[in-house]
This record gives C-alpha cells, structure tokens and sequence, in this order.
C-alpha cells in the first residue's frame, strides 16, 4: 500500500531541494560560469551542517560524546526528540553558517577562476568537488566513509512524523522559492542583461565598462550561498551524510536537468528539475521495493539520463523550453520594459 | 578629449608588432591610420585600449593640459573614462537585440547591482536609459532595427550600431577598426554621416584604421601611416597620399 | 623519508602520465575539446585487459600483453572515433561554444562508466565473474621478457610500466614528426585553414587523431592493470586530474612542457607527500590536495590559452598568443 501524502512529500522535497540546485546553476551559466562542480559547493554545505548538527548539541549536552559511536548517536536521537528549540536553533545556525562559509568558497576562487576560460573553470570546479570529497572521506573528525548519522531533524520533536515531514517540505520550499525570486529578478534585470553580455562575449562586456571578473564572482558568491543552503537542507532531511553522495554524478544530474529542460531559460530549468529530480527519487525509493533483475538500475538511469541529455544537446539545444525572448514596450519617445 | 601615445612597443615572442610608435591626436580632430596588412593598426588599439600591456611607452588621456596615463590600466576602467572602440568584424552581443545591445553600453551604476536586481530598485535607470537609446536609434534612422537580433542583420547595420554604442556610453574618443570595410557604398556613406554629426555635436575625437582610403581621405584631418609596426609617414591627407615611402610600402608589402 | 620507495613511484607514475597527457596534449590541439571521456579511454583501456584476462587465462591459460594492448588500442581508438563521428563533430559543426563540447563529453563520461559497471553485471550473474573490482594482472609474455633479461625477481610493473610508455611515446612521437601523416596532424593542430589549403583533409586528420590519441591513452590502463590490486570502473577518473593539471602545465600546446608537468606532478605526489607525511604528519590521503594546489597556481600564474583561455590577462604580462 503506498502512503500517498508521505509520498507526496517526499518527492516534494527532492524536488524542491533540487530546484535550489538548478536555479542557481541556471543563474551561473546565465552569467558565463560554467560550474561543473555544484557537489563541492553542495557538498561543504551538507557537511557544515552535520558538523554544527551533531557536534555542538553534543558538547552542550557534555561529556565528550563522538558523534560517531552509538552512544553519541543515542544521545543526539533523545536530545532532538526532546528540545525544539535546540533542534531548530541548531537548523537555523547551520543555515546561516553553512551560507556563509559556502559564499566565501565561491568567492575565494575568483582569482583563479574568473580570468580564464569557461572550459577551465569548469574542470577546475569539477576537481574542487574530488577533492573536497576525499578530505572528507579521509578525515576521522567528519566520519570519513561512513560519515555522519543522527543529524537532528529541526522538527524531530513532533510526534507525527508525517506532520514533521509536512513542515520539512514547507521549509525546503520557502527555501526554493527565495532561490527563484532571486534567481528571476537578477536575470529580469539590467544585471540580468549585463551577465549575459558576460556570457556571449565577456571582451565586449569590459570594454562596455563592467568589470566582468568582479561581477562573476559576487554572482558565484550568491549562487554558492544558496547552494550551501541546499546542502544544509539535505544533511538536515536525511539525517546522515557521507562522501559518496557528493560525487560527480549529481553535478552531472543538475546539469543534464537545466539542459533537457532548456538552457537559459528559467521555467525550462524547473521542467527538467521536476522530471530528473523525480526520477532520483524512483531510484531511490520506489525501485528498492520493486527488487531488481540482474542489472541495477540505477546503472541503467545513469546510461539514459547521459544519452538524453547529449541528444538534447545534438539536436534540440534549446531543450524543452527555449530561452525566452525579450519583450519590450515602446511608448511614445520613452520605454516601459517587461520581460 | 586627446590622446597621446608615447614610444609603444609591443612584442609577442620573438615578433615586434609595434616598434616606438608615437602619435599625438589632439581633441575633436579626426585622425586616420593607415598600412598595410599586419603593420600593427589593430595591435595599437588593443594597447590604448587595454587589451594589451605595451613592453615599452605611454599611452595618455586627457584634456588640455591635464594628462592621465592609462597604460595598463584594464579595459574596463580605461572605457569608463569615455573610449569606446569598434572591431574589423563587429561584435555584438548576439542573444541580445540591437537596442539591449545599446542598453548595456549604459553607465547603469549602482542600478546594476545585486542589490538592486533584487530590490528592483532599477526601473527608473532603465527607463532613462531605454529612452536615450531609442532616441539615438530614431536620430540614426534606425528605429526599425531596434528588435533585431546581430545574426539577422547586415554587416553595415552592424559597424553603424557599433559606433553608435559610444553614443549610449558618452564617449569622447571613438576608436574605429576599419569601419568601411565589407559594406556597400550607401552604408559607407551613411557612417560617414554619423561620424560627422558625432564629431560636430559631442565634439568627439576620432582614431579610424581604414583600408579603404578613399572613404578615408575626405573625412579626416590628419593620417598616420604604419609599416611593420613603425610609423612610416604622417601628415595632413594629401600630403601623405603622395609621398614615396608610402606608396612604395602598400605597392610592395 | 622513504626515497627509494618514492624514487620508485616517481618513476613509475611519471611513465604513466607521459603516457596520458602527451596524446591529450595532441587531441586538444587539433579537436579543441576538453575532453572529459579520457577517464573513460584509460578504464577501458584497463577493462580489455581485464576481460581477456578471465577468457585467456581460462583458455590459454595466461594473459599477453602485446594482446591486450593491440586490443585495447583498437577498441578504444574506435570508442574515440565514435565519440566523435557522433557526438562532437554533429556539435562543432553547430558552432557551438567550448563549453558544449565538455558538457557533452561529461555526458560520454557518465554513459561509458555505467555501461562498464552494467557489463560487470552482467558478468556477474552469469558467469559469476567479479568485474567490478579486479585484482593485479600478471601478463606472461613480460614475465618470460623479464626472465630472458634477468630480471626474474623484479616486479612485472616496473619492466611493462617502461616497455608500454616507452613503445607508445616513441611511436607517437616519430609518428608525428617523421610520417606525413604525422606533419599532417600537426598542421591541422596549428593551424586548420591552413592547412586545408594545402590540401589537407582536416577532417580525416581529425578522424585519425581521435582514433589513435584514444587508443594511446588508453595504454596508461593496461599499464595499471599491472600496478593496482583493485581494477575498477572508476579507476580513470583518479587520473583525470592529474592529466588535465599536466596538460594545463604545458599550456594545451607544448609537448616538451607537458612532459616537464608530467614529472612535476609526479613528483610533487610522491615525494611531496611522503614530505608532507613525515615532516609535518599530514596523512597520505592530501594527495589530490596537492595537485589541486599546482592546478590552481598553474591557473594563477600560467594559464592556458587558445580556445580554452579566457580574456587574456597574461597579455598583460607581454606574453604571446
């Protein structure tokens, strides 16, 4: 029997989670930064929140628990269940923090980054995220491959867990609806405009007088911000992390989204989101309860996904919802501008 | 504004693209260069511009007698001050239309900052700044263009709205890389209007790098002429059509 | 410090990037694509010699190198020309921007890994072979080329390691140099137009180059058949980036640089690290930290330029195209 409204939810939340990811990757390429390393940025997210998440109830608590022995983990358990306030004190911290330190990454990169080609940016970012991954999974102190578990659910003091779930997707999508205002009123600006000037021709863009390697790295500082916040969310939802799902196929995944979808263009980006984002959650927990033949599928959504999206790329560029054209309201001598 | 330009050198590698060139184009004139194919006319804007950094020599901008040296300075900075150039194959933005490709020329300020796209605390910026585009758009006849892309257009209409990105920009000098070259005499002669009405009525210095000489002759006031990276000859236009050196240096290079 | 072990390393990891980045170096030059599917050429590279390991050893009754590494050049030269018949020549023939290309090979890259972890499975259930993780492969013919030069009791890595870099460099390099097609290629690196008005087919030197850079590559996974105790589908993606970082070193132009990176690289990992871990504790595992760092310096003091570069700031330095 398949529990609808927690299905519901569910998959609310993935997609939800997922569309912080693809915003912000659609505001990055908009503006010429091809980020082909989201997990690092996801990633150092996910694991700023399980530090804050399970280290610092455990030291109020006392006693110098590990977050990683049972005991510790016990502890964490009864403490959330336990103590809104701490649970969602905590959350809130690690949103902040986990913001903060991701915007400061993405704003540290700007030299190097920012004055060479979009190609070297991208396999930059991409061995960024390798990198970070294997510190994580070679450092003792944040659970290497086994990683966290026990991380406090902000609403792991209510008794219903559907209801918990329920307020989690509200969070997450209060969460993705800030990163699609921002993400829209940048893009339906001058700004909007300017970056993608950046884009199409950044030597054009300088001597226009925008000062390109400034601009793209605030708008890299935002969009790793929020995508910090993205990890943070999904540390926060499933309550233990590890290095393995911080691997260069989930940057693949949001790529291949924002590309079926269509490339530029925002409600693009949201279609192939849902599709993609929808389809991870199959993998994840629809296909567990069907049993699998011979072949692990998820092996076989990865062959697919791969294939649709380098058609897509070959013979429909624009994807599924093209780019959208700008409109313009001419007056009489004066202009009102919508787009 | 007038531009002066101390002594330029400028290598790559082993090759000296410009070899201690020195010019001096004094405001509101209207200066020529001319020379033959890889004597170094591209190569000097890309230095007083700032896409390239001179091994030796100045470049200075300035007013009277106040004089700013704007060697190595980025482009972007050295723009602000009032420089726009054009390129021998026009680039313009090509997702964005003609008229947007205007708007970006537009000193927006803090209107294009993060905090304002978000506040959208820009609309009254855009609004002068659409209306002054329009306006040069409709001066220049070319009103009907403003929602064409740069793919859908011809090479002239092209040249035409990238000089006229310096009108959106407020610019005092306009750099100009060949602008004759590959449009049909009806646009020609249309550009040379808009740079005689630009000159006329913003005061305006122009630098033209022109192959075309003919469209050249009438419209300047002064030619430089270089050759392998040297400045070969100079002077007022009839002179330097006449002079040997310079015949013999397009003849035999 | 352990200099000889590191000494050892130095060498062995050094043949194995040469081996990698020199044909990267020359398919950059002349497909302008960063190319993300040469994780994918090294695994299978590294997979022919796995699956002809569990036929030949069952039929014959050992494995040969000269085999494997025919066969893994011709399987993976093809997978590079079919790459590109299908994918990036349809796509640069949109004009569309570098970035494209690399997306689209990221693309390749994930659909060439999962294929290889679905054909485990499927040697997995029906031959109850283990595929996904591979132990080390003793190839017979080096074993007897070993025992005829005295060598009996060295380890087979350290003599196929120099036989396979060694052959295919020198191969490559003469090619290029003293073949037509060779100089054919190389013109088309430099300069397509060019070349085609003297009467070059670019596109058959594109088809060619695709083909044998490919394959080449695809040799440094044969060679870590012999090294690695654990032969995986993801074996290639450990080495991308060290490829890359040493095909940036050598500006995506110079092979002489590239090779200088290769041995930079190579030495930083190994005797940095065991530096690093004896002096100052710092675990093994900083490895990729290391070379990241290079990455990043080499991007901050030497950028690559061309069609990867961006707007070139180094010229700023008085640098030349």
């Amino acid at each position: 029997m398949i529990d609808v409204a927690s299905f519901l939810t569910t998959l609310g939340t993935y997609i939800g989670i997922y569309l912080i990811l693809s915003l912000t990757l659609t505001l990055e390429t908009s503006s010429g930064i091809t980020n082909f390393g989201k997990t690092a940025f996801y990633g150092l997210g996910a694991y700023v929140g399980a530090v804050i998440g399970t280290y610092l109830p455990l030291a109020i608590y006392g006693g110098g628990f590990s977050p990683f022995d049972v005991n510790g983990i016990q502890i964490l358990l009864s403490m959330g269940r336990s103590n809104p306030m701490m649970d969602i004190g905590v959350f809130a911290l690690s949103i902040i923090v986990g913001f903060g330190a991701v915007a400061a990454l993405g704003l540290a990169l700007t030299y190097p980054i920012h004055r060479v080609g979009s190609s070297l940016v991208g396999f930059t970012l991409l061995s960024l995220g390798e990198v970070l991954r294997l510190i994580y999974l070679n450092t003792s102190a944040l659970g290497e491959s086994k990683g966290f578990m026990g991380i406090p659910s902000p609403f792991a003091w209510v008794k219903d867990p559907k209801l918990a779930g329920l307020l989690y997707l509200l969070v997450v999508l209060a969460f993705a609806g800030i990163t699609l205002l921002t993400v829209s009123r940048i893009l339906n600006s001058p700004l909007g405009r300017i970056l993608r000037g950046i884009r199409d021709d950044e030597l054009v863009a300088l001597y226009a007088g925008w000062p390109t390697v400034l601009v793209k790295a605030r708008i890299l500082a935002l969009s790793s911000g929020l995508t910090g916040v993205a990890g943070v969310l999904w540390a926060y939802y499933f309550t233990s992390i590890n290095p393995n799902m911080f691997t260069p196929s989930l940057t693949f995944n949001i790529w291949a989204m924002i590309i079926i979808g269509g490339l530029g263009s925002m409600a693009g980006g949201i279609v192939g989101t849902v599709l993609l984002a929808s389809v991870d959650y199959a993998m994840r927990f629809v296909v567990p309860y069907i049993g699998v033949a011979f072949i692990t599928p998820d092996y076989l959504r990865w062959i697919v996904v791969g294939l649709l999206m380098i058609v897509v790329l070959i013979k429909k560029p624009e994807g599924l919802i093209p780019e959208k054209q700008t409109i313009l309201i001419l007056g009489e001598g004066e202009g009102g501008d919508s787009k | 504004m007038r531009v002066v330009v101390e002594k330029l050198t400028k290598r790559f590698g082993g090759l000296v693209a410009l070899d201690d060139v020195s010019m001096e184009v004094p405001s509101s004139s209207k200066v020529g260069i001319i020379g033959p194919n890889g004597s170094g006319k591209t190569t000097l804007f890309n230095v007083i511009t700032g896409y390239y950094t001179p091994e030796k020599g100045r470049v200075l901008i300035g007013d009277g007698h106040k004089l700013t040296d704007i060697t190595g300075w980025n482009p972007n900075k050295i723009a602000r001050l009032g420089i726009v150039r054009t390129f021998q194959i026009p680039r313009l933005i090509p997702s964005l239309t003609v008229l947007e490709n205007l708007l970006v020329f537009y000193d927006y300020n803090r209107c294009a900052s993060i905090e304002y796209a978000l506040r959208r605390k820009w609309l009254e910026c855009e609004e002068k700044a659409v209306s002054k585009a329009i306006g040069i758009l409709r001066d220049f006849g070319l009103l009907e263009i403003s929602q064409k892309k740069p793919g859908e257009l011809s090479a002239g209409h092209l040249k035409l709205v990238e000089t006229l990105r310096g009108l959106m920009a407020d610019a005092s000098v306009f750099l100009l890389d060949e602008p004759f070259a590959g449009i049909e005499s009806w646009m020609a002669r249309r550009l040379i209007e808009a740079i005689k009405t630009i000159s006329s009525e913003r005061k305006a210095t122009f630098i033209v790098i022109e192959h075309r000489i003919s469209e050249l002759l009438e419209g300047v006031d002064y030619i430089y002429v270089l050759h392998n990276g040297r400045l070969l000859a100079e002077g007022k236009p009839s002179e330097v059509v006449n002079d040997e050196r310079v015949v013999k240096a397009y003849l035999g290079g | 410090m352990l200099i000889t072990q590191d000494l050892v390393s130095f060498f062995l990891f050094s043949l194995l990037y040469l081996t990698i980045s020199i044909p990267l170096v020359v398919a950059y030059r002349v497909t302008k694509v960063i190319n993300f599917t040469v994780s994918t050429y090294i695994a299978y590279g590294a997979y022919t010699g796995v699956m002809l390991d569990y036929y030949l050893r069952r039929s014959i009754g050992g494995n040969y190198l000269l085999v494997t590494a025919v066969a893994s050049f011709i399987i993976v030269g093809a997978i590079g020309y079919l790459s590109n018949l299908l994918v990036f020549k349809p796509l640069s023939n949109k004009r569309v921007k570098p970035d494209v290309l690399m997306i689209a090979s990221m693309g390749l890259w994930i659909v060439f890994k999962y294929i290889l972890y679905v054909i485990s499975d499927i040697a997995g259930y029906f031959c109850k072979a283990n595929l996904v993780s591979y132990g080390q492969i003793n190839y017979s013919d080096v074993a007897s080329l070993a025992s005829r030069l005295g060598l009996s009791g060295v380890q087979e890595s350290y003599i196929l390691f120099p036989l396979v870099a060694g052959t295919s460099i020198t191969l490559f390099l003469l090619m290029l140099g003293k073949t037509r097609v060779g100089r054919a290629i190389l013109a088309v690196a430099d300069n397509p137009t060019l070349a085609a008005l003297s009467g070059v087919s670019v596109s058959r030197v594109e088809n060619l180059t695709w083909f044998i850079t490919s394959g080449l590559i695809s040799l440094a996974g044969v060679m870590w058949t012999s090294y690695s105790g654990a032969i995986t589908p993801e074996i290639g993606d450990s080495l991308i980036l060290q490829a890359f970082t040493i095909a940036f070193i050598g500006g995506l132009t110079s092979i002489t640089r590239t090779a200088v990176g290769s041995l930079l690289i190579s030495g930083v990992e190994n005797f940095g690290t065991d530096f690093l871990s004896t002096y100052l504790g710092v675990p093994a595992s900083v490895k990729p930290m290391l070379t990241f760092t290079v990455l990043i310096a080499t991007l901050i003091i030497s950028p690559p330029l061309g069609a990867a570069g961006g707007i070139p700031y180094r010229f700023r330095r008085g640098r030349r195209i």
